[in-house]
């Protein structure tokens, strides 16, 4: 090189800022991953539940405030309740997660809205269905909610 | 060693107190995150989470991409742009990119002048506009960034009211992206317009940002 030249291309420096920035991006694209297969399963494993009658088994996916609402709602407690609803079980045809919350468009129609707890993802609102409008800016009208 | 921290002592200084409160943002942004998903019945995030979260993420590119966006301008409007009596301002018969010669290109170039301000062609038109190419490509960039990480949060709170979530360039429209998109441009125009004005009237002795404090409030484009 020239005296007095320079390499104004990369530097050291800028290097171990990309170097220290694409793991912590790849650490967060593996999180999401691992999230939208927790709540793939949970829905499957509730809607498992349903079609095979087991209150008990669907009412493990429920958050507590979603429980305590159903036992408020139906006056019973929750096994016996969420199978007196009559909630068609449907196979799961999309996932989305965004930071702690979630929503599953199944493929009946309805969808059901998920939030991440200590005990791990759990159905916030099931049997959703989007009211007339632009979905954007109104709720959907939930069989079921916390 | 001395020698090294004397000669860049502002970098350096800027470099610590960056550090120190963006680790200071991380553990109070991630103790307001969950003291807000508390208040919702929601869960809570543990810290290393939150840094790699599109909330934090979202919190710090808002303030980094109104940060470059205003160098952007500042580089750029005081290539065209004067201020009679700033030192913020170049002098008044200075306008515009000025001459080759002035700028010390291709063959005014002297003996310790980068290569590429002597070389000529696209590598000393890239090296001639190096500071605006690379201020200018770190706002996008930055703003990009918080346009994704802003547009997951926003998709995080429609869910949690049972609201449809909305595609990214659907959120580029909404209120709250040009919320905190302005509310940050406003306060960093504000800063600079500010010190253009204020640095005519008042001194700051020994600074380079100040006109000399004896200098009259008509000197444009002087350094104290």
């Amino acid at each position: 090189m020239l005296p007095g030249a320079e390499c104004p291309l990369v530097r050291p420096r800028r290097l171990a800022v990309i170097g220290c920035t694409l793991p912590l991006l790849a650490l967060a694209a593996c999180g999401q991953a691992d999230d939208r297969d927790q709540v793939r399963s949970v829905s499957e494993r509730f809607n498992r539940a349903l079609a095979h009658e087991d209150g008990p088994a669907a009412c493990r996916e429920l958050s507590e405030d979603t429980v305590k609402s159903l036992r408020s709602q139906e006056k019973t407690p929750c096994p016996e309740a969420i199978l007196g609803l009559s909630l068609e079980p449907s196979r799961t045809a999309r996932v989305q997660v965004f930071v702690t919350s979630a929503k599953v468009d199944l493929v009946s129609g309805e969808s059901a809205f998920l939030d991440r707890s200590a005990e791990g993802w759990r159905l916030s609102a099931i049997a959703c269905e989007p009211k007339e409008g632009k979905p954007a800016d109104r709720p959907y009208d939930c069989e079921l909610q916390a | 060693m001395r020698r090294f921290l004397r000669h860049n002592g502002l970098s350096l200084f800027f470099a610590a107190i960056f550090l120190a409160a963006l680790v200071g943002q991380l553990f109070v942004g991630h103790a307001d995150f969950n003291h807000e998903q508390i208040a919702h019945h929601d869960g809570t995030m543990s810290l290393g989470r939150y840094l790699v979260s599109s909330p934090f993420g979202s919190d710090v590119l808002e303030n980094w991409q109104s940060e470059y966006l205003q160098f952007t301008l500042y580089i750029v409007g005081t290539i065209w742009l004067l201020q009679r009596g700033s030192p913020e301002s170049k002098p008044l018969d200075e306008a515009g990119t000025e001459s080759a010669e002035d700028q010390k290109i291709g063959p005014h170039a002297d003996e310790r002048s980068p290569l590429w301000a002597r070389v000529g062609g696209v590598r000393t038109w890239l090296f001639s506009n190096s500071l605006l190419l690379v201020m200018g490509s770190v706002w996008v960039g930055s703003w990009l960034v918080q346009s994704l990480t802003g547009h997951v949060s926003y998709n995080a709170e429609q869910l949690d009211h049972q609201e449809a979530p909305i595609s990214w360039v659907h959120y580029l429209g909404t209120s709250d992206f040009w919320n905190r998109t302005l509310q940050n441009w406003q306060s960093e125009f504000l800063a600079v317009g500010s010190m253009a004005v204020l640095s005519i009237y008042l001194r700051q002795r020994g600074s380079p940002e100040s006109k000399p404090v004896g200098a009259s409030h008509e000197a444009t484009g002087i350094e104290g």
